[in-house]
C-alpha cells in the first residue's frame, strides 16, 4: 500500500495548479456532499467529487490523478449545478484527466481516453466528425491494447458487440459513408497544432515527478 | 423570420432525420432556417477532456461564421453542440486575451453578439404566437410523454440557461400544447452516459436503465427528447440495457420535432420516422393521432 505523507508546501502547489487550470475555487468546498448525492456515476464507482476535491486540497497527488472518478466522470455537470459554492466538479475531473495525461500516467480506464483522443484528432483533421472514421480509430486502439495484453475474450466481445451495433445502424440507415469535411479545416488544424505546442510547453513548466 | 442554424456533425450523420424534421417543422411554422456556411465540429465534451484551448477555440470558429454572416440568433438543436458553443461564448467574454488570440487565426472573427437558442426556445416562441393553436390539427391524445432533457441543455453553473436547472418545464409546456399528457418524474435531467455507451458500456447501461425504470413506473408510453445523443443511446441500446436490467417493456423514443410535426398535421411519411430502432409507428396507430377521420 502506498504511504502518503502530508507536505503543506507540496499540497498547496498542487491545489493551486488544479484551481488555476480548472478555473474553480476548490478551497470554498465545505464538504456538504450535495455534489455526491447528485453524482451520476458516484454510485457505480463508489467515489464522489467531494472526496476528489478533498484529495486535491490535501495534496494527495498520486491518488487524485489515478482516481477512477477522473476517467469515469461523464461530464454531466450535475455536481456543479448543485454546489452551493459554485464549484464545478466536472471541470476538476477534466483538468485532472489532462494533468494525468501530461504526467504520462496510464489512465484507469484506457478506453475512455482512447475515445476522446480519437474524437478530437478526427474532428480536427477533417473539420467535422466522421462517425465511421473516428469509431474505427477508437476500435483499432482499444483492440490493439487488448491484443497486446493477451485479453482475447475482450477482443472477441468488443468485435461482436460493435459489429452488431454497426449492422443495426446500417439496417436503420443511420450510417453515412460520405466523408464529412469543412472547407475551412486548415483553421481547425492550426488550432490543434497550437494546442499541442502549448501542451509541450506546459510540460516544461510542471516537470514530471 | 430568418434564423441561423447550426446542425452539428450528428445531425448530418446518424441523426439525419432529426435535421430533416427540424427543417420541415420550422418551415411549417414559418421560420426560415439558414444553415451557416462551412461550419466545423464544436468538439463536444471530448475537446474539454483533451485540451482547454481546443474546447474554446473549436466552437469559436462557428460563432465567428454566424456573426460575420450577419445573424443575431442561432438555433442549435443538438444539446452537446449547444452547451459547448455557449461555454465557448462565455469563456471568450470573460477572457479578452484568449479572444484576440483565437481571432488571430480566424477569417470570420468572433465579437460575441450572437444569441444562442435551443430548439425548445424557438418552438416555444413560435407556438406562443396567435393562431398557432388552431393549426394543431392532430392533437396527440393518448400519448403520455416522459420529457427527457438530458444533462446538456441544463448545463449551467456560471453559464446562464433559459430554463430551470433542476426542473425545466419547457418541453412539458410544448408537449401539452400539442395535446399530449406529461408527468413529473425524477430523471428528466439525468445523464444517459452519452459516449460511455461505447467506451464504458456497463456504467452507461445502468444509467439508462434507471431512466427507463422511472419512466415506466410513472406509466409513460413514450420518451421525448431533443438531444440526438440521448435519442440514439436510449433507442439503439434499449434492447440491450433492458435485457441486462430485467425490464420487459419497451418505449419509443421520439424527437420533439416528430411530435410537433404530427400535431401540426404533417404526413407521417414526410417526417421520415422509419430510422428508429424501437418501433414508433405502433403507438401512433394505436392512439390514432395521425388519423384524419378522427380530427374535428
Amino acid at each position: 500500500m502506498d504511504v502518503w505523507t502530508y507536505d503543506p508546501a507540496d499540497a498547496k502547489q498542487f491545489a493551486i495548479e488544479v484551481m488555476e487550470r480548472s478555473n474553480q475555487n476548490i478551497f470554498a468546498c465545505y464538504q456538504c456532499r450535495r455534489c455526491a448525492s447528485g453524482c451520476t456515476v458516484g454510485e457505480e464507482i463508489g467515489f464522489t467529487p467531494d472526496r476528489l476535491i478533498r484529495m486535491v486540497i490535501t495534496g494527495n497527488r498520486k491518488a487524485a490523478l489515478e482516481n477512477a472518478l477522473v476517467w469515469q466522470c461523464v461530464s454531466c455537470y450535475t455536481c456543479g449545478t448543485r454546489c452551493p459554492n459554485n464549484i464545478q466538479g466536472g471541470r476538476i475531473t477534466e483538468t485532472l484527466k489532462k494533468m494525468s495525461r501530461e504526467e504520462s500516467i496510464t489512465p484507469r480506464s484506457p478506453t475512455i481516453a482512447y475515445f476522446h483522443d480519437s474524437f478530437v484528432t478526427g474532428c480536427t483533421r477533417w473539420g467535422r466528425v466522421n462517425e465511421i472514421q473516428f469509431m474505427g480509430a477508437y476500435e483499432i486502439k482499444s483492440i490493439a491494447k487488448n491484443l497486446v495484453n493477451l485479453h482475447f475474450t475482450d477482443v472477441w466481445k468488443e468485435i461482436r458487440e460493435q459489429s452488431l451495433l454497426l449492422k443495426a445502424l446500417f439496417k436503420q440507415r443511420r450510417i453515412h459513408l460520405k466523408l464529412q469535411t469543412a472547407k475551412g479545416r486548415n483553421e481547425v488544424r492550426a488550432f490543434y497544432k497550437k494546442a499541442m505546442q502549448k501542451k509541450t510547453k506546459s510540460r516544461n513548466v510542471f516537470p514530471q515527478r | 423570420m430568418d434564423l441561423a442554424y447550426y446542425p452539428g456533425c450528428s445531425l448530418h450523420q446518424s441523426s439525419q432525420f432529426y435535421d430533416h424534421q427540424t427543417r420541415l417543422v420550422f418551415s411549417t411554422l414559418g421560420i426560415d432556417l439558414k444553415e451557416i456556411n462551412d461550419w466545423s465540429c464544436c468538439g463536444a465534451t471530448s475537446a474539454g477532456k483533451f485540451d482547454d484551448f481546443l474546447a474554446v477555440a473549436l466552437p469559436a470558429r462557428n460563432l465567428g461564421i454566424a456573426e460575420t454572416s450577419g445573424y443575431h440568433e442561432m438555433v442549435v438543436p443538438c444539446s452537446g453542440c449547444y452547451s459547448s458553443l455557449l461555454m465557448s461564448q462565455v469563456r471568450l467574454k470573460e477572457n479578452p486575451s484568449l479572444l484576440s488570440e483565437i481571432n488571430r487565426d480566424l477569417t470570420a472573427k468572433v465579437d460575441g453578439s450572437l444569441k444562442l437558442l435551443t430548439i425548445l426556445e424557438v418552438l416555444l416562441r413560435a407556438t406562443a404566437e396567435a393562431g398557432v393553436k388552431e393549426r394543431v390539427v392532430h392533437p396527440l391524445k393518448g400519448l403520455k410523454a416522459a420529457c427527457y432533457y438530458g444533462c446538456m441543455t441544463r448545463f449551467a453553473y456560471d453559464v446562464p440557461v433559459s430554463d430551470n436547472v433542476e426542473n425545466p418545464r419547457g418541453m412539458e409546456t410544448l408537449v401539452e400544447f400539442f395535446g399530449a399528457e406529461t408527468m413529473d418524474w425524477s430523471y428528466k435531467t439525468a445523464c444517459c452516459g452519452a459516449s460511455a455507451a461505447i467506451n464504458d458500456p456497463d456504467t452507461a447501461f445502468r444509467l439508462m436503465a434507471k431512466i427507463m425504470k422511472d419512466a415506466l413506473a410513472r406509466k409513460a408510453n413514450c420518451i421525448v427528447t431533443t438531444c440526438p445523443m440521448c435519442q440514439l443511446n436510449l433507442d439503439a441500446y434499449q434492447e440491450r440495457f433492458c435485457n441486462a436490467h430485467g425490464i420487459y417493456e419497451r418505449l419509443p423514443v421520439y424527437f420533439i420535432t416528430e411530435l410537433a410535426g404530427l400535431a401540426l398535421g404533417l404526413p407521417i411519411e414526410s417526417l421520415n420516422m422509419k430510422q428508429h430502432f424501437v418501433d414508433v409507428t405502433g403507438l401512433i396507430n394505436e392512439t390514432r393521432i395521425a388519423d384524419d377521420t378522427l380530427t374535428p
